[in-house]
C-alpha cells in the first residue's frame, strides 16, 4: 500500500482554488478537510473527491481578547462559526466581514448563505468563508 | 463521529488515597516560592500515601500527567524526573500529555491498570506548575515569570497542525456551546450574563471556605473594596469586564501551580486502609479536534452515555458533580448535558442557588475552576480529590448538604478530550 499525501494535495488544491475532500467508499459521507478513513460510520476506505464551496453558516461567534487567533492577527473583521457545505460536511471555520457591529442583526437571519476566501498567506494558501450578499447589510 | 462500547472492569477497583498542594501562584508566597514539580508531585504523593497508611515501598507503578512539560517544565520524561521525591526509583511509571483533562485520563488509567491485574497499588499524580517558565542552564527552582503573551501562543499546541491551525477553525470553543444555548433556549446576553456572575458569587463562596483554592476573597469584599454593596453589582461592572461576548473576567480561570495524587487498589483490599474506599465504577471516553462542531457539547453526550451504560446508573443517581469549567459555563451545559439538571432549565436552578455547594443539587464544591485556580493537567485530578473528600464526608465547612453516595465528573480539556468516571462510596 503507498503511502498517500493528503495534506499537500488539500493545500495545492487551495492554492488553484479547489476544494478537496475525501468520500468513504461505503457510507458515501465526506472527509473535509480530507483524511484517509471514514469519520462518519468507521470504514477504512475514502477516495477524492472535489467540493463546491457552497453552504450555510450556522453560528457567529465573535472574537475578542481571549479568543483571537494569532495566525490571523492581521485581519480586520472576522468572527468564527458553524460552516455546513452543501455535501454534508460541518466543521468550525473563520468567517471573514462579520463585525460587533452588523453581528446581532445577521445573528437573527441565520443561517446565512457563504462561499469561500481562499487567501493567501507567507508559503500557502489557507480557506475561509464570507458571507454571501446580505440584503439591508453592509 | 463514531461510538463507543464501554464494558465493565475485570475486577472493582477503589480510591483508597489523596493528596493535594494548594492551588496558587508560588512567587506570591515567600513559604512556597522556589517550589518545583517534583516538589509538588512528591508532597502529593506522599499525602496521599500518608491518607491511605501506606509507604513508597507498597506502590507497584505510578502515572504522572501534566499537560504541558516541555513548555513548563522544559522536560520530556517528567514521570522519571519526579520518581525519586516520593521513594519510587527503579519502579515501572509512565507520563501522558492530554492537556486539562490530563488528571482525569490520569485516574481512568490508574484504575484501568488495577482493573486489568497487572499492579495492585497504583498511584496516579498530575502537576503543573503554570505561572511561570524555566530558565535556559538553570536549576528548576529558578524560574522567570509568564505572561499571556506566553500562554496564548502556546495554546495552539491543542489543535491539529494540519488543518485546525492554519483554517482558523480551532479559537470557537469559550463561547461556542453557550451560545448554541442561548438560542436553543432564547435567553438574552442579559440573562446569561446573570447566570455567568451567579455562578461566580456562589463558586466563591464555595472557595472562601477551602484552604486549596486559590481566589478567596468573597465578592461581598471585592465590591464594598470599591464602594459598592451588591456583589451582583460588582460582577457585571466594569470592574469584572467582558473578555470574550458572553464571558467575563471571572468567567476565566486563573492559573495556578499546583499537583494532585490518588491512589488505587482492588475494592476486594481497599478495606485494609485507612479511609472509606470510594469506588470507581466507570469512566467514559470520547474526544473530538477542535475543528468538529459543538466539540464539547457531543464528547459530553458520549462520555456520559457510555458511563450510564455500563454502570446501569442513571442522572437520578447521580448526588454530586464535579464539572472542569475552566470556561465558567461548562458547569451549566455539562450538568444538563450529563441529565444532572433538567435541559434547558439548569440556569433557573443556578439563580435559585440549587447548584451552590449548600445547595440540593450542589456542582464543584471545591469554588470551581473560576476560583479554585487552573493548574491545566493537575486540575482534573483535584476534582477527584474533592470528590473523594465529599463521598467520605470531610470537606468540612463547604460539605455539600445532601449526604452524597454517587459522584459524577466531567473531566474536559484541550484537544478536545472528555473522561466521565462515576464514583460510589462502598457500603
Ligand atoms: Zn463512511
Amino acid at each position: 500500500m503507498k503511502i498517500e499525501k493528503v495534506v499537500e494535495k488539500f493545500y495545492d488544491g487551495l492554492a488553484e482554488h479547489k476544494l478537496y475532500g475525501r468520500k468513504c467508499k461505503e457510507c458515501g459521507a465526506i472527509e473535509f478537510p480530507p483524511k484517509y478513513a471514514c469519520n462518519t460510520c468507521g470504514y477504512h476506505e475514502t477516495e477524492w473527491t472535489e467540493l463546491s464551496g457552497k453552504g450555510k453558516l450556522h453560528s457567529i461567534i465573535l472574537a475578542s481578547t481571549l479568543n483571537k487567533d494569532p495566525w490571523n492577527s492581521e485581519l480586520k473583521n472576522y468572527s468564527y462559526g458553524l460552516v455546513e457545505l452543501e455535501e454534508g460536511v460541518k466543521f468550525n471555520a473563520t468567517i471573514l466581514g462579520i463585525r460587533r457591529k452588523n453581528a446581532k442583526k445577521l445573528r437573527e437571519m441565520l443561517p446565512l448563505p457563504i462561499h469561500p476566501v481562499f487567501y493567501e498567506k507567507e508559503g500557502f494558501t489557507t480557506l475561509f468563508f464570507e458571507l454571501d450578499e446580505v440584503e439591508g447589510i453592509e | 463521529m463514531v461510538e463507543g462500547k464501554l464494558g465493565r472492569f475485570s475486577r472493582s477497583v477503589s480510591v483508597i488515597g489523596i493528596g493535594a498542594t494548594p492551588f496558587c501562584i508560588i512567587d506570591d508566597d515567600p513559604e512556597m516560592k522556589g517550589l518545583t514539580e517534583g516538589e509538588f508531585f512528591g508532597h502529593a504523593a506522599l499525602m496521599a500515601m500518608a491518607d491511605a497508611g501506606l509507604e513508597p515501598r507498597d506502590i507497584d507503578y505510578f502515572y504522572h500527567g501534566a499537560a504541558n512539560p516541555k513548555f513548563f517544565n522544559f522536560a520530556a520524561t517528567p514521570n522519571m524526573q519526579v520518581a525519586e521525591w516520593f521513594g519510587m526509583r527503579g519502579k515501572g511509571s509512565v507520563h501522558h500529555s492530554e492537556a486539562c483533562c490530563s488528571g482525569y485520563v490520569g485516574l481512568e488509567e490508574a484504575v484501568k491498570d488495577v482493573a486489568s491485574g497487572a499492579h495492585d497499588i497504583v498511584l496516579s499524580g498530575c502537576v503543573e506548575m503554570a505561572c511561570g517558565l524555566p530558565v535556559t542552564h538553570k536549576p528548576a527552582h529558578i524560574r522567570k515569570p509568564i505572561s499571556l503573551e506566553d500562554v496564548l501562543p502556546d495554546l495552539e499546541a491543542i489543535m491539529d497542525r494540519a488543518y485546525t491551525r492554519a483554517l482558523g477553525a480551532g479559537h470557537i470553543g469559550q463561547d461556542d456551546w453557550i451560545d448554541l444555548y442561548r438560542n436553543e433556549y432564547h435567553l438574552t446576553e442579559e440573562q446569561i450574563d446573570e447566570v455567568l456572575n451567579k455562578m461566580s458569587y456562589d463558586g466563591r463562596r464555595a472557595a472562601a471556605l477551602n484552604p486549596l483554592a486559590m481566589l478567596r476573597t468573597p465578592f461581598e469584599e471585592l465590591a464594598k473594596n470599591v464602594g459598592m454593596d451588591d456583589p451582583m453589582e460588582y460582577l457585571r461592572s466594569s470592574y469584572n469586564p467582558k473578555t470574550t461576548q458572553y464571558l467575563r473576567g471571572t468567567g476565566n480561570a486563573p492559573s495556578a501551580d499546583g499537583a494532585a495524587c490518588v491512589i488505587v487498589c482492588p475494592t476486594e483490599m481497599a478495606h485494609k486502609f485507612k479511609q472509606k474506599p470510594i469506588e470507581v465504577l466507570g469512566i467514559g471516553a470520547s474526544c473530538l479536534e477542535l475543528m468538529q462542531p459543538h466539540n464539547e457539547k457531543e464528547i459530553t453526550k458520549e462520555a456520559a452515555r457510555q458511563v450510564y451504560e455500563a454502570t446501569g446508573l442513571s442522572p437520578d443517581d447521580i448526588d454530586l458533580l464535579l464539572v472542569n469549567d475552566f470556561v465558567l459555563p461548562s458547569q451549566l451545559l455539562a450538568a444538563e448535558e450529563v441529565g444532572y439538571l433538567p435541559k434547558g432549565e439548569g440556569w433557573k436552578w443556578v439563580m435559585e442557588g440549587r447548584t451552590a455547594f449548600d445547595g440540593d443539587r450542589p456542582i464543584n464544591p471545591h469554588g470551581g475552576r473560576t476560583s479554585y485556580g487552573h493548574a491545566y493537567g493537575a486540575s482534573g485530578m483535584a476534582d477527584v480529590y474533592e470528590a473523594v473528600l465529599q463521598l467520605r464526608g470531610q470537606a468540612g465547612p463547604r460539605q455539600v448538604k445532601n449526604n452524597p453516595k454517587t459522584a459524577m465528573l466531567r473531566g474536559f480539556g484541550g484537544g478536545q478530550n472528555c473522561r466521565i468516571p462515576i464514583l460510589r462510596t462502598v457500603d
